[in-house]
């Protein structure tokens, strides 16, 4: 599965996080040859009265049409899941373009690459500073 | 011919909400935390309790930072050797994100 791909996914829920959930669109962040770090996006918009998580990327009805999607989403790199390449998770991999709708731009993924790492770099700092 | 019946053993008085663990320290820390829920006007279970509570407040704060759903069966943790590179990735950007990736791997399931 290529690193930002836009693919089709059993996201699991935080109801029940063992089991696929419904099918969404998951951004790849990348992985090894038999499972894969996917984020999160939801064609939900973000509640007008909350400020913008810090893991959170809006997608534009010309953003989203770019990458294939017929709607504005959100991307929530702050909500990851780690799945095996299996048809369980992925329904569509055994298939020809294994449910990848679209693969971000070189420009895209080194944003998302740099949310990804912010958060990262702030989870660590706060574990360090809790001293966990 | 009847069985006799066993006798039944009196379950304790506790709440319903609560479990009872038993807890092994060495003596000299039992002491000190013991010291530490005097000083504090606790009980020492009083104490541990408020101690661990605690400590999940924080790691839930971390999870807030970022939301991890791992798979059953997924492994724990992965090498850098392991990670799978873009078709069109440089070195540089390859390398980014390879550390990256092994990174994020190792955030625990949030579950």
């Amino acid at each position: 599965m290529p690193p930002g791909a836009f693919v089709r996914v059993l996201f699991p829920t935080r109801e029940k996080p063992r089991e696929p959930g419904l099918l969404h669109i998951g951004y790849v962040l990348g992985g090894t040859q038999v499972g894969i770090i996917v984020a999160y996006t939801t064609s939900q918009p973000w509640p007008a009265d909350l400020p913008l998580a810090a893991g959170v990327r809006l997608f534009t009805a010309s953003e989203a049409a770019a990458l294939n999607q017929s709607r504005p989403f959100i991307l929530r790199l702050d909500v990851l899941a780690k799945l095996p390449l299996t048809p369980v998770w992925f329904p569509d991999i055994g298939q020809e373009g294994k449910g990848v709708i679209a693969v971000a731009p070189a420009r895209l993924r080194e944003e998302l690459m740099e949310i990804a790492t912010n958060l990262v770099r702030r989870r660590s700092e706060l574990l360090e500073m809790r001293g966990i | 011919m009847t069985t006799p019946r066993k006798k039944e053993h009196r379950i304790p008085r506790v709440s319903p909400a609560k479990v009872a663990i038993t807890l092994r320290l060495d003596p000299d820390r039992a002491r000190r935390l013991q010291a530490i829920a005097e000083a504090e006007n606790r009980t020492l279970t009083n104490y541990v309790e408020t101690a661990l509570i605690r400590d999940l407040a924080r790691r839930d704060e971390a999870a807030r930072v970022m939301t991890m759903l791992a798979a059953p069966g997924i492994s724990e943790t992965i090498s850098p050797e392991e990670v799978e590179r873009g078709a069109d990735e440089s070195d540089a950007e390859f390398a980014r994100r390879r550390d990256l990736v092994v990174a994020l791997w190792q955030i625990p399931d949030s579950d």
